[in-house]
């Protein structure tokens, strides 16, 4: 029963990284960039939840509204902050994106104070019994449902329509997509607004699994996320998923066996530097 | 078809190809052969907005191409075989397809679909294969099936032969004839010379940048200086 509990809360929370890191990795691949600042986004995400189901008290409306505002703030980034260092060597963008998260976290302070906030009324506070003694929280089966109907809608996109099509090519050979006649800033744009909605649905889920939200709250996410594209196999979309729920997995059961020597939140690099030293390239990355 | 008047092109500072002018009229096949590092490739690369042009003019059809993006030069019918294939190994050969018709409408790309199948066999019996499993010559068969899908006016070939066996260039080959008969218009870039003079029409050698000769195969091949001197053949 121990290990059944533990592998589901290991789910839980590999859901909730692979709806982070996807982001990541979507930009990565397109762009060659580490966009640290998406772990804003998250934060972002979680923050609008919170005001938005506290105005509204609908969790779904929240969700919906977070997912459109934080993509199209990641639009903007990408705008304002990446496209005019293009040209320029990739680390420019990499102190950019550091630049950008660590002002985040002080115009959270400034925007909702930095103490955080909580639900007013915390939505889905219950519990589905699945067999005796077996007790499911309802927001650990949303977190669950919402990131495999989210990345099945996203996979079946991605591979049945002729857009989808174009942008898994653009990930592949930026250039080449478009002598075919590929809009490759469009497709940079739709990147951007995917995978910061993403991170915001993400954000709503934590807060929801937390009820709460704080300005440092992307922090552990933002390294985390790093460390997950890199043990993916970095710009790898299917290697991230599989290394958000190992470590998701690893974590929950690392915590009760190894925890007294390691902390939680250090396994992941733990489990990223093995990986490397048998896999440089990353578990499905190519060399 | 293809006028190009004074084309420099290149990388940064470094200039590629320097006021190169040549054209190419429908129906015709243009070699442009040099040495490793002359220009050839980033000439082509260049006409598909590809690689920095400095200056010059490149026009289709009396419409200037010069400003547009790479993504705007394809509704022009202009399409690339790329040195080195650089299909999406990610994708299957399916998939690769329909990148290569992502202007065209749909019932456009089921029939250029079909076509290109029918040029290579191979293709369509791998249709759901992942490109980047592909052989060498299936790969190049790909890249050409790619670029034939729009079904280009002007049609840019690089390096076709390259690493591949003779039988699958040879197959290569007669595509682009097959095209060439029904009116496209081809540049060719090649390392082997032989294949190349074998069916082009007129040709450019370039060195270093720079034009060297340009004239018709037969008058480059009745004068064995130019070859000798340029390409180091005999």
């Amino acid at each position: 029963m121990l290990y059944l509990e533990l592998l589901i809360q290991g789910i839980v929370q590999g859901s909730i990284y692979a709806l982070i890191a996807l982001g990541l990795t979507l930009v990565y691949g397109l762009l060659r960039i580490l966009h640290v600042a998406h772990a804003a986004l998250f934060t972002l995400g979680g923050y609008i939840g919170v005001i938005v189901t506290n105005q509204s008290g609908s969790l779904v409306f929240a969700m919906f509204v977070a997912a459109i505002l934080v993509g199209l703030v990641g639009m903007a980034i990408y705008k304002l902050a990446y496209e005019p260092l293009l040209n320029q060597p990739p680390f420019i963008a990499l102190i950019a994106s550091i630049a950008l998260f660590i002002a985040s976290e002080e115009l959270f302070r400034i925007g909702f104070g930095p103490y955080g906030i909580s639900y007013a009324s915390q939505p889905l506070t219950g519990h589905l019994e699945l067999f005796a003694g077996f007790r499911l929280k309802y927001a650990e089966i949303l977190v669950i449902g919402m990131s495999i109907i989210i990345l099945s809608i996203l996979a079946y996109l991605s591979v049945n329509t002729r857009i989808g099509v174009a942008w898994r090519a653009s990930v592949t050979d930026p250039s080449m997509a478009r002598a075919f006649g590929v809009n490759i800033q469009n497709v940079r744009y739709m990147n951007f607004f995917i995978g910061s909605a993403l991170a915001a649905i993400a954000g709503v889920l934590v807060a929801l699994l937390n009820n709460f939200v704080e300005p440092t709250m992307g922090s552990v996410a933002s390294y985390k996320a790093l460390a997950i594209i890199v043990l993916g196999g970095l710009g790898n979309i299917r290697g991230t998923l599989l290394a958000s729920m190992l470590l998701g997995v690893i974590e929950a059961f690392g915590t009760i066996y190894i925890g007294h020597l390691i902390d939680r939140d250090a396994l992941a690099f733990g489990f990223l530097i093995i990986v490397l030293m048998i896999r440089p390239q990353g578990l499905l990355g190519v060399k | 078809m293809l006028e190009v008047s004074g084309l420099s092109a290149g990388y940064g500072d470094l200039i590629a190809v320097r006021d190169f002018s040549f054209s190419v009229n429908q129906g015709e096949i243009l070699a442009i052969l040099g040495a490793n590092g002359a220009g050839k490739s980033s000439t082509l690369m260049a006409l598909m907005g590809l690689v920095q042009q400095k200056s010059g003019s490149i026009k289709i059809e009396s419409t200037d191409i010069s400003q547009l993006s790479p993504e705007e030069r394809i509704g022009h019918g202009i399409s690339i075989v790329p040195e080195g294939r650089r299909i999406f190994t990610d994708l299957s050969v399916f998939e690769n397809l329909i990148v290569g018709g992502h202007t065209v409408s749909k019932s456009q790309l089921a029939q250029g679909v079909e076509k290109v199948f029918g040029y290579f066999e191979r293709l369509k019996e791998r249709s759901d294969q992942l490109a980047g499993s592909l052989s060498g010559g299936e790969q190049q068969m790909l890249a050409m099936a790619r670029a034939l899908i729009s079904e280009p006016k002007l049609l840019l070939v690089d390096e076709l032969s390259l690493g591949l066996m003779p039988k699958i260039v040879d197959e290569c080959y007669a595509v682009l004839k097959q095209l060439n008969k029904k009116g496209t218009a081809i540049i060719l870039v090649e390392q082997n010379t032989e294949r190349a003079l074998a069916v082009a029409d007129y040709v450019c050698i370039l060195e270093a940048g720079n034009l060297g000769f340009t004239g018709s195969v037969a008058d480059a091949q009745k004068n064995s200086n130019i070859l000798h001197s340029f390409l180091g053949e005999s």
